[in-house]
């Protein structure tokens, strides 16, 4: 058996306090002076260890509570109030939400899975991924857990075009050239950020991070400097300028080139190839109505990966704009009808803000993801969108030590690739590249809407 | 911006519940001003500290504001009178030192005009400078 990709974790401490759920009111005045404090009996010691980050004027009182209640039900003065913190429900926006802001963070963190707690709540379904169920019928078979089980599950997966069958010359030889392929252990690539504050300091954290992990980061071609060359085994460049300014050193030690789609991607995906054989060309299209014919045209033409990114909330272009899990779909089914699906790679990206999302659209039919947000979430992003202003960022994201910023990114994809694991072997497959298009596995809302009230209401 | 405290560096506490979008209404005078103004929102006046108002002090500030609701409003009942209290006692320990107490200053809104965070910001702004750059800033 090949040994198990792991992640090394580690205990990686916020720069700044983090804005909690809750918040401690010690209103101080009309304090009894008992003898036994309930300060003082706090099994945290928050009391004891309090102090004021003059950064952002936050007491630690508030990030380290575990929210016991103890102090506040046992001050016989009721000195001591909890209350929701309007800042926390201030966090990200309608798709980014305080939840999975501060998920993200404590994964971060801490490299470990978030544990909500006994029960869950609901809501059982909502927009977007959240009207997605897998099946986990195989959830009782200790053995398929792929974290600490004796079973190997595997998250590798293969960025590249597929030869659908060997040609063979008139003596048995192999005459069909295999194209190259690119495997990385786990369905992830970093993408380029929709907004973040200026510096390379966070670009140096993914790539840092990308290398660690053994995946790739997305890098303009803009800003391929020599810090990043050092990189190129790890870096994904992306043609947004004259393609004819890229040096011929780029293309020997680069892996995997990204075009965008426009002009005639294929004759550009031929000329790159023609000066490095062994380069993956990838091409990038913007999720729309019509990318499921485009990614047919392409693919019929020739090209290897494609990679179909949404926006930030995981919507495509258009007026009336699907969810990328619908089109993602679509495009999947699409290709299959054709008899073309197993021939390119698809790479979905935007939107993916949480692990289960990573399953859900690989589940949709994407082989692997491209993740942005997250990984800036990371690193104690708030979203607050200051820098898109060009507002100073709350949390100095600029000037961020980069393998600090790695160490926080590998951490999250710790924590990712756990989950990953937890759904695999929940829904008895062992590896990532079978769980792509498995799409009999899972429940659809609107499906199930469908099935459920579509004859009611009719006559005879 | 015609600010009459210009070059002064401001910081305002204030309670959150004063304006519900407090983050959005006040980017264009974080924008305009950068890091000569600074906010700090409270989840309730009454969560200030003295310690907020002077680490506010030492870490550069010229004046300090607490924004807090009107008498009455408080959604803690008690939360901007006990706001006031420490608001005195944190500008008698400054007097102390020998700065000026009216470098910390508490605002009440008026339960009749509600206003959003940046309004009140502008005003507090446009008032004319009581005090100046200070001593703290000046000796580094």
């Amino acid at each position: 058996m090949p040994p198990k990709y792991h992640i090394e974790t580690s205990q990686v401490p916020n720069r700044f306090q983090k804005i909690t759920r809750s918040g401690i009111i010690a209103w101080e005045e009309g304090c009894l002076k008992c003898t036994r404090c309930v300060k003082k009996d706090c099994v945290y010691q928050v009391y004891e260890k309090r102090n004021l980050d003059d950064r952002q004027m936050l007491d630690s009182l508030d990030s380290a509570c575990m929210d016991c209640f103890r102090c506040v039900q046992n001050c016989p003065n009721r000195l001591i109030h909890k209350g929701l913190n309007p800042s926390y429900k201030a966090l990200g926006d309608h798709y980014w939400t305080p939840e999975i802001i501060s998920g993200l963070w404590f994964q971060a963190e801490s490299g470990r899975i978030p544990v909500s707690g006994a029960g869950y709540g609901g809501p059982f379904s909502g927009p977007g991924f959240d009207a997605m169920w897998t099946d986990m019928s195989e959830i009782v078979r200790p053995t398929r857990d792929g974290i600490h089980g004796r079973e190997y599950i595997s998250t590798t997966v293969d960025i590249g075009r597929k030869v659908m069958a060997i040609g063979l010359g008139p003596g048995g030889e192999i005459i069909s050239q295999a194209p190259p392929l690119v495997e990385i252990p786990l369905p992830v690539i970093f993408d380029m950020l929709p907004w973040s504050p200026p510096g390379d300091n966070i670009q140096l954290s993914f790539l840092y991070g990308a290398r660690a992990l053994g995946t790739f980061a997305v890098v303009r071609q803009s800003g391929i400097n020599p810090a990043v060359r050092e990189f190129l085994p790890h870096v994904i460049i992306y043609v947004d300028g004259n393609p004819g300014d890229l040096k011929e050193e780029l293309f020997s030690s680069a892996r995997i080139i990204e075009i965008p789609d426009g002009g005639d991607p294929i004759a550009l995906q031929e000329r790159f190839k023609s000066i490095n054989p062994a380069l993956v060309v990838m091409i990038r299209l913007r999720l729309g109505p019509k990318t499921p014919e485009r990614a047919f045209a392409l693919i019929a033409q020739g090209a290897e990966v494609l990679h179909l990114v949404a926006d930030e909330y995981g919507l495509e272009e258009g007026s009336d704009p699907l969810f990328i899990k619908e089109r993602m779909k679509e495009v999947h089914l699409h290709l299959v009808d054709k008899g073309v699906r197993d021939q390119a790679t698809l790479i979905g990206g935007g939107g993916i803000a949480m692990a289960e999302h990573m399953a859900k659209l690989i589940i949709c039919g994407a082989d692997a993801l491209s993740i942005d947000i997250p990984l800036l979430v990371a690193m104690e992003c708030r979203v607050c969108r200051r820098c898109k202003e060009g507002i100073a960022c709350p949390v100095e994201l600029d000037g961020v030590d980069p393998l600090w910023g790695s160490l926080r990114i590998a951490n999250l994809m710790a924590a990712w690739h756990s989950q990953l694991l937890e759904i695999l072997g929940a829904m008895g497959i062992r590896e990532a590249r079978r769980l792509r298009g498995e799409m009999g596995r899972a429940m659809f809302f609107e499906d199930l809407e469908r099935e459920i009230f579509a004859t009611m209401g009719k006559r005879g | 911006m015609d600010q009459k405290t210009a070059g002064l560096n401001i910081t305002i506490f204030f309670c959150q519940q004063l304006d519900i979008d407090q983050d959005k209404n006040r980017r264009t005078l974080e924008k305009e001003l950068g890091s000569q103004i600074r906010f700090f929102p409270l989840p309730c006046s009454g969560r200030i500290d003295p310690l907020h108002l002077l680490r506010a002090l030492e870490s550069g500030a010229d004046m300090v504001y607490l924004i807090a609701c009107p008498e009455g409003a408080c959604r803690y009942r008690e939360g901007n009178l006990r706001a006031r209290k420490r608001v005195g006692y944190a500008q008698k320990l400054i007097e102390e030192i020998g700065l000026e107490g009216a470098r910390i200053e508490l605002i009440t809104g008026t339960a009749a005009t509600p206003a959003t965070i940046d309004t009140i910001a502008r005003e507090l702004l446009m008032r004319d400078a009581t005090v100046g750059i200070s001593p703290v800033r000046s000796k580094g």
